[in-house]
């Protein structure tokens, strides 16, 4: 009997169902797609952060003071110690090695570069491009494209030389402004130390680089005669932002609260963790762009946090008017099915059974739509797409019962508050 | 009892005896005004408030001049052609010969301005020397001033000495450098300061303006944005502004939908009131006239209590989020007001065009 009411109920009322259905259904979907992008819009923000550039430096324990003015830097390579190029990608091997997603190591000295017979003296600075880096079974490219996406080149990258090339000169960029007070462009040729360079491009970075010429890591070395050394690396890696836990003196913690720490992907804690597989380095972060890229991350992540909370709560509220809409309109069913001898509890059972199969059916289809949506916005605006957790469904089918029951039950209760004998005959 | 008597009846009694009907519609409609007025507050104000974080990043424009040093007068021009929140920091740097024949980078700044520019980002030790006059990069002090001893630093055959009080980490260049008042800095050098960095804190595309105007108003300076933040900025902000817009706009429809299935519905579950009235022979004009005004009277309360509620997520969400308010934006009511009353006319009177078709005798027949 029951079964049957609530199939013809179905049957029947297929309008006054599909109103509700619809309700349910695009509250649902809102919430679906604000989770979504609530959820995903921190390592969106992150990616877009990670244009400012490295975020953490490692330079070697006994060097000297840099003395860097105005992107020249005075100090010789003779001075100052080295790190081993070979060690870096031990960077991949730490517990946050995934986070580590860009690195470009660095070499550089002065240079008296010759073109045409005229010389000047500008920086020769050494690094990755696109360099391809092993790491046990694992391979990854790297290098200042990736992490200095700012810089702009006219005409080509330089590829990554792991030796000289034979018979051809190597490819290097040379800073724009370089290029314009010694008249070069891209495919002259210039000479340094005896040894020819071709240009491939014309950088420019709105910094130093743009009075040096930035050539392949081992074309420098072997030009300065110092195979395997690097002075600096630039770390590009997804930090998570700082605060008043992260910032503590991890030798000062209780082992476990040392764990918890090790195990968060603070810039500090990353940092750290270099340290501990180049024990002969310090790890820095460039606080400028760490701290600020925290800032303005969780200034994001909170918006979207506090407009997917309003929504929610909106289309908690919409929908729950809507179910009360389509019961309180019910009330002379209530009348009848009460005249007949039914009790509160049958009729309350019969109307939320529905309530919860419709919620169920909304749910679904809520959770399918608002994970389209946030695919589009993830495609249209980042280029990427974000994914909706499959564990968003089991939170969206509860929040849809929840959202429907409180909704009926208020009108359900009223309905039944009234004398069957007045609904019946229209009075209320 | 007049015309106008009994329609004015007709409309509160309708509301008032259903008091729940009204409540749920007065609800729907609140909620699509709440959360219109809330989302376009938050995206009219975004792009400021947003900009306001990127401000740790420290200066956006560098200018340099390119012969000789900065003069005071050239340094009130820029103050005065910036027409934006802005702070300037005028450095000179040189070279000099620090304890045990090291070279360190000698900067000359106004101190003051130079802290309050790198303050979002460095850390600092011993911060309570409040007017201390010497900045100590980390690695500066780990050379010179281990133990917090005083130094030497010359340069030709001036010399002066110093204590370290304050010690920073940036992380960056900065770290290997001391830097001074520019005062006793020009006064050991002679050097006067060649390059002023600017922290602009706007929309980006004020920025940009702004790096407009002083290139073309200074043709002896240059102008530089620092790309590498400016470049973040716009990119961050535009992408935060379009998720905002494009979210906003997908709650506010899908709410709106909800809010219509609610009101027709409604108006369809009154076809009895409708089938009464035009037995009793009002026109088909009257009555919709009379749902129509029904609808806008409840739009009316909608939309009010909706801007109310809407500003006061707006501003709530600028407190929690971005430490300033959001503040209520007066224009945003009357389209608000407005689209509210036409989607009400819209929800209520589409359905009863449905009715008109049938007989009013066949709905009070139960048919």
């Amino acid at each position: 009997m029951f079964f049957r009411l609530l199939f013809e109920s179905f049957r029947r009322q297929k309008r006054r169902k599909s109103v509700a259905f619809l309700a349910i259904a695009l509250g649902m979907s809102i919430a679906t797609a604000m989770i979504a992008v609530a959820a995903g819009i921190g390592d969106k923000i992150s990616q877009e952060l990670r244009s400012t550039g490295a975020n953490l430096v490692i330079t070697p324990i006994e060097d000297t003071l840099d003395v860097n003015l105005g992107g020249i830097n005075l100090k010789p390579a003779s001075e100052g110690a080295f790190l081993a190029e070979s060690e870096l990608p031990k960077l991949k091997g730490i517990f946050w090695g995934h986070n580590i997603v860009g690195l470009a190591p660095f070499l550089s000295d002065r240079a008296t570069f010759t073109k045409d017979g005229k010389s000047i003296d500008a920086e020769l600075i050494g690094t990755y491009f696109e360099q391809s880096v092993r790491y046990g079974k694992e391979s990854f490219t790297t290098g200042v494209r990736s992490v200095n996406r700012w810089w702009q080149v006219e005409g080509a990258w330089p590829q990554d030389y792991a030796e000289w090339p034979a018979n051809t000169a190597p490819d290097v960029l040379a800073g724009s402004k370089l290029a314009q007070s010694f008249h070069i462009s891209p495919g002259d040729q210039i000479e340094v130390a005896g040894k020819k360079l071709r240009v491939s491009g014309i950088v420019n970075t709105g910094g130093a680089e743009d009075q040096a010429v930035v050539a392949p890591l081992h074309i420098v070395q072997q030009i300065l005669g110092r195979p395997n050394a690097v002075q600096r690396v630039a770390v590009s890696a997804l930090t998570k932002p700082e605060d008043a836990f992260g910032r503590r003196d991890p030798n000062k913690m209780t082992p476990v609260m040392r764990d918890r720490w090790y195990c968060s992907p603070y810039a500090n804690s990353i940092a750290f963790q270099i340290h501990e597989v180049l024990p002969n380095a310090r790890v820095e972060q460039i606080r400028p762009i760490e701290q600020s890229q925290g800032k303005v991350l969780s200034s994001v992540s909170g918006l979207m946090l506090l407009l997917t909370l309003a929504a929610l709560l909106g289309s908690v509220l919409a929908v729950s008017a809507a179910m009360a809409a389509t019961i309180l309109e019910r009330r002379q069913e209530v009348g009848l099915m009460k005249s007949l001898g039914a009790s509160n509890v049958s009729v309350a059972s019969l109307f939320l059974t529905e309530a919860g199969l419709l919620a169920l059916a909304g749910g679904v289809t809520g959770f399918m739509a608002g994970g389209a949506l946030a695919r589009y916005i993830g495609t249209s605006i980042f280029g990427s797409s974000i994914t909706v957790h499959p564990v968003v469904l089991a939170l969206i089918i509860f929040a849809a019962l929840a959202v429907t029951f409180v909704g009926s039950a208020g009108a359900v209760r009223k309905a039944m508050q009234f004398d069957p004998a007045v609904v019946l005959r229209g009075d209320a | 009892m007049s015309r106008h008597h009994l329609f004015l009846r007709l409309l509160l009694k309708a509301a008032w005896v259903r008091k729940d009907r009204a409540l749920t519609a007065l609800v729907s409609i609140a909620v699509v005004a709440t959360m219109a007025t809330a989302a376009l507050t938050v995206y009219s104000d975004l792009d400021s408030k947003l900009s306001q974080e990127f401000r740790g990043f420290g200066a956006n424009i560098v200018v340099t001049k390119k012969q000789g040093s900065l003069t005071a007068d050239e340094l009130t021009r820029i103050d005065s052609l910036l027409k934006i929140r802005h702070l300037i920091v005028p450095v000179a740097y040189a070279i000099a010969n620090g304890p045990y024949e090291t070279r360190v980078v000698l900067g000359g700044t106004d101190i003051k301005a130079f802290r309050e520019l790198n303050s979002a980002s460095w850390a600092v030790r011993n911060s309570d020397y409040a007017d201390t006059q010497v900045l100590l990069g980390s690695r500066a002090a780990n050379a010179f001033a281990n133990h917090g001893d005083p130094f030497t630093v010359s340069y030709g055959a001036r010399e002066t000495n110093l204590s370290p009080e304050i010690i920073f980490t940036s992380g960056t260049d900065d770290d290997s450098r001391v830097y001074l008042p520019l005062k006793e800095f020009t006064a050991l050098t002679g050097v006067g300061p060649n390059t002023a960095l600017v922290r602009a804190i706007a929309r980006p595309q004020e920025i940009q303006a702004a790096i407009a105007t002083l290139s073309t108003s200074l043709p002896e300076l240059e102008v530089k944005p620092v790309r590498q933040f400016t470049e973040t900025q716009t990119t961050v902000v535009g992408k935060t502004r379009s998720v905002v817009l494009v979210a906003s706009g997908v709650i506010v429809t899908l709410i709106m939908l909800c809010m219509i299935a609610t009101f027709t519905s409604s108006v369809l579950e009154r076809r009895k009131d409708f089938a009464v009235m035009k037995a009793l022979g009002a026109s088909n004009k009257a009555v919709n006239f009379l749902f129509a005004a029904e609808a806008a009277m409840l739009a009316l309360a909608g939309a009010a209590a909706g801007y109310i509620a809407g500003s006061a997520i707006a501003f709530w969400i600028g407190k929690a989020n971005f430490e300033a308010a959001i503040l209520p934006q007066p224009w945003l009511f009357v389209p608000v007001l407005l689209g509210s009353m036409l989607l009400a006319l819209l929800a209520s009177t589409a359905p009863l065009r449905l009715l008109q078709r049938i007989q009013p005798a066949g709905i009070l027949r139960g048919e």
